[in-house]
């Protein structure tokens, strides 16, 4: 059975994350996904670089698709993105604002090409605005859009410290762009009218802090205004940004008995975490810990009340106590009798050879022609009538070219003739 | 113009976030989008309650729906959901695995009533495998996925604390699920078959770090195999979570130091600034703007090999004239020289203050709501736009058992059929609560 994008014929020219693994996403779903490269290959190629222009960065986010390269900085090359376009459903481009009209690649001049085409741009601040054409990539959208401060991480010298687990802004553009291709095709599909689809880092940065950043003034009276006042007041003292992440830590919440069962604490030989979301979640985790006098579930507990600070401290000395006693095995076999949510801490380093990651299929193997075997993670759903997840690698550089030109009706004489001038092909090859 | 998925149906039996935010996610493309709670509630009505059965997290994840309270325990509230799936196109759950066929809400009890049904499930471990029937939440995954180790955040003990920014499992299931929904939808277009959807926490947070957990034997024999052996050598010996993140080096060891001088935090005068380099032209942009000359930083030279001997101390180096150049100004001056030099750079703002974020405004990326209970809100609405179908939310979100009866009239109930429901309390919060 094919995917649910069998047949669909996408175009990128992308780079980093953000467009690549859009591209991976639609591949999986079963699209025809066609790499675009400049001579010098994409950037990320050279990110962590193993073997020459491969790096375990791009492999992981350009499988699935076939590798091209075109100078688009040539008019001949231009010329020959322009004759493949008719062929395509869906274009995808992250470069910076101003760059694809410079390079005959914006919307306008590839939609005279293909009139239902599905364009999707995603760039770090959008297209208007004061910071408009400004430099974006992920972590200078964490620290615009507010994530970093929300992750509260500082450095022993106090410098604010990025999300290293992940690039939260580039995966949420990747995945929210890759959403709108599908909606826009199935649109397509009903009315025969293509468009184009924009997205930024800046509002996938917010659209991930949802309640941080949104404002219901009933519920902030009570808790963000004065948060704003304080900040707003250790600003204007000069405080550093240690202060203010302190500050911002310290805020008064009504989440701080939530988070006694809610977050990690050191076993004997590791940490173990839990994720108390109900109170039957918390009476659960209470009852594997023989914890027997915790008042903050009960009906007259005040969560911002005065006494509610050390009620939550003495607990939490309690359960740090208790949960040091045992190791991750023995603390995880009582809360899963238990059925209380819990997990070990894994390194993702390790999670390949995860039993749960393996019966799932969650990490394929794969064969890269260039540099063997590889197991990378797969397909982002399991699909009953059109199965997901491709087995084929990231490419090498210039690998398709010659193939896929050739299969758009391209003959041999003239791609050798492209291929002599530079307008296509990588510069070893030229 | 309306939003590209208007027209379709969904019904949603759904909690906590991840499939809550799918709703949201399809209702922005102007799906009309039904919850379904039980006369408890969703639970995320109880987190930050500030009025009853209101909270700020429940309005973010759940407006531009209608809501209506079935009893699914109930005969009586089973047979309404069965009576209004034949006219659904898509049904969503995120419930331990197991629940679904308790209600009588799994595939097979609704596909048998409407066979093109489109019909997603999220749970926390996907379903099969050992860990299916564990209990799951974000932070669950985070831990489980390797994502909280890899954020090598620690609490005032040591311990492995959790990314806060974000919960980051919940939001990539939310869009994965909505990815799957909208592609099933195109191939239900062109087939007109329905088909079952799973999507799970731990491979949403696995999609997130897919270049740490990736196994790629030719790269990591260079990279990888020895912060594993450095990884198993403290485990051995009994280290602290703190001595393995600091064998795992993290991004260091994938990219080298020399990437982290770019891409990073420097404080600054007056506050602190993020760099966010990824290219050596970004580089060389920011060392212009700061005066920092090969002799300062080598890195970018030629012959300069990362994984060479006395490469470490150069970074270190290279980073202390850094920190002395920010040092020295104020953030915004320093924001306005990066700028003119097009490196990529930012102040650290602050998440409740976005809303007065100038670019933010001129993106239009809030929305104003305006609740029936708890007045005007303002919330962040679709990630991206459309230009022939644009996204818009819908509204605000439904207070508890709002729109019931409305929904099921619209739904050919009659107004004694809904009466007899609300007085079985197959429908509706009970009177005495």
């Amino acid at each position: 059975m094919p995917g649910p994008l069998d047949g669909v014929k996408v175009l990128e020219l992308t780079q980093i994350i953000a467009g690549p693994y859009c591209g991976v996403a639609l591949a999986d779903l079963g699209a025809d996904v066609i790499k675009l490269e400049a001579p010098g290959g994409e950037g990320a190629r050279r990110i962590g670089q193993f073997a020459p222009g491969e790096s375990k960065a791009f492999h992981a986010l350009n499988r699935g698709k076939r590798g091209a390269v075109i100078n688009l900085l040539t008019a001949d090359g231009r010329a020959a993105l322009h004759r493949l376009m008719p062929h395509f459903d869906v274009f995808i481009t992250n470069v910076r604002p101003g760059v694809a009209e410079r390079i005959g690649v914006d919307f306008e001049t590839l939609r005279a090409h293909r009139s239902d085409l599905i364009y999707l741009d995603v760039t770090g601040f959008g297209d208007r605005g004061p910071s408009a054409g400004r430099a974006g990539s992920d972590v200078v959208v964490q620290a615009y859009s507010g994530l970093l401060a929300a992750d509260q991480k500082v450095s022993p010298d106090g410098s604010p410290e990025h999300i290293t687990a992940t690039a939260p802004a580039d995966y949420v553009a990747a995945l929210g762009g890759a959403m709108g291709v599908c909606a826009a095709l199935y649109h397509r599909s009903l009315t025969g009218e293509g468009q184009r689809l924009s997205t930024t880092l800046l509002g996938a940065g917010l659209a991930l802090q949802t309640p941080w950043a949104s404002s219901v003034p009933v519920s902030d009276s009570v808790l963000v205004t004065p948060l704003r006042e304080t900040m707003n007041a250790l600003r204007e003292s000069g405080a550093t940004y240690a202060e203010m992440i302190q500050a911002r830590r310290d805020r008064p919440s009504q989440g701080t008995a939530f988070r006694l069962y809610y977050g990690g604490y050191p076993v004997q030989d590791g940490a173990i975490i839990l994720g108390a979301l109900t109170p039957q979640n918390r009476d659960q985790i209470r009852a594997a810990l023989g914890i027997t006098d915790d008042p903050t579930d009960r009906d007259d507990f005040n969560a911002i009340g005065p006494d509610a600070d050390a009620t939550t401290s003495r607990l939490e000395a309690q359960i740090r106590t208790t949960l040091m006693s045992g190791t991750m095995a023995e603390w995880m076999e009582r809360l899963d009798a238990a059925g209380a949510p819990a997990s070990p801490i894994n390194w993702p380093e390790d999670i390949a050879d995860d039993p749960q990651v393996q019966a799932m299929g969650l990490m394929p193997e794969i064969e890269h022609s260039l540099t063997g075997p590889e197991r990378l993670v797969g397909a982002l759903v399991e699909m009953s009538a059109t199965p997901t997840g491709s087995d084929r690698a990231a490419p090498p550089l210039d690998a398709d070219t010659d193939a896929i030109l050739r299969e758009h009706g391209f003959a041999d004489d003239e791609i050798a003739e492209l291929r002599a001038s530079g307008a296509i092909g990588s510069r070893d090859s030229s | 113009m309306a939003g590209a998925l208007d027209g379709i149906k969904v019904l949603e039996v759904t909690q906590i976030i991840a499939g809550p935010m799918c709703g949201v996610f399809l209702s922005d493309m102007g799906a009309d989008v039904i919850k379904v709670e039980s006369a408890a509630g969703d639970g995320m009505r109880l987190l930050g309650q500030f009025a009853p059965g209101e909270s700020k997290g429940f309005h973010v994840f759940n407006r531009g729906k209608r809501g209506m309270v079935l009893d699914l325990q109930s005969d009586g509230g089973r047979a309404v959901l069965h009576r209004m799936i034949a006219e659904m196109d898509v049904f969503l759950i995120n419930a331990r695995p197991g629940v679904p066929e308790r209600l009588g809400v799994d595939y097979e009890t609704l596909r048998a009533i409407n066979p093109s049904l489109i019909y997603l499930e999220n749970t926390a471990y996907g379903p099969s495998g050992p860990s299916a029937h564990r209990a799951g939440a974000d932070i669950i995954a985070q831990a489980y996925s390797g994502l909280m180790a890899g954020d090598e955040k620690f609490d005032e003990h040591g311990g492995p604390d959790l990314i806060t920014a974000t919960t980051p499992a919940d939001f990539a299931a939310a869009f994965t699920s909505a990815i799957a929904v909208c592609a099933a939808l195109f191939h239900r277009e062109r087939t007109g078959e329905g088909q079952k959807i799973d999507t799970s926490l731990l491979g949403a947070a696995l999609t997130l770090q897919n270049a740490f957990s990736a196994r790629l034997p030719a790269s990591d024999a260079i990279l990888l195999d020895p912060m594993l052996a450095g990884l198993a050598a403290v485990r051995e010996r009994g280290g602290t979570y703190r001595e393995l993140i600091g064998a795992r080096g993290g991004i260091r060891a994938l990219v080298g130091g020399a990437f982290l001088l770019y891409y990073g935090g420097y404080q600054t005068a007056d506050g602190a600034i993020m760099l966010g380099c990824v290219t050596p032209a970004n580089r060389n942009q920011v060392r212009e703007a700061l005066g920092v000359t090969t002799d300062d930083d080598p890195t970018d030279a030629g012959d300069f090999n990362p994984l060479a001997d006395g490469a470490q101390e150069v970074v270190a180096k290279a980073r202390e004239v850094i920190s002395e150049r920010f040092a020295s100004d104020t953030t915004e001056n320093w924001i306005a020289r990066l700028d003119a030099a097009g490196a990529p750079a930012s102040q650290v703002n602050i998440p409740e203050e976005m809303i007065d974020d100038p670019q933010v405004q001129s993106l239009d990326i809030f929305v104003d709501l305006e609740h029936r209970l708890t007045g005007p809100e303002t919330m962040i609405g679709a990630a991206y736009q459309m230009s022939a179908t644009p996204t818009a939310a819908q509204g605000a979100s439904p207070p508890l058992d709002g729109d019931t009866d409305a929904v099921l009239t619209e739904y050919g109930y009659s107004a004694e059929e809904i009466a007899s429901l609300r007085a079985s309390g197959a429908i509706g919060v009970p009177a005495s609560d």
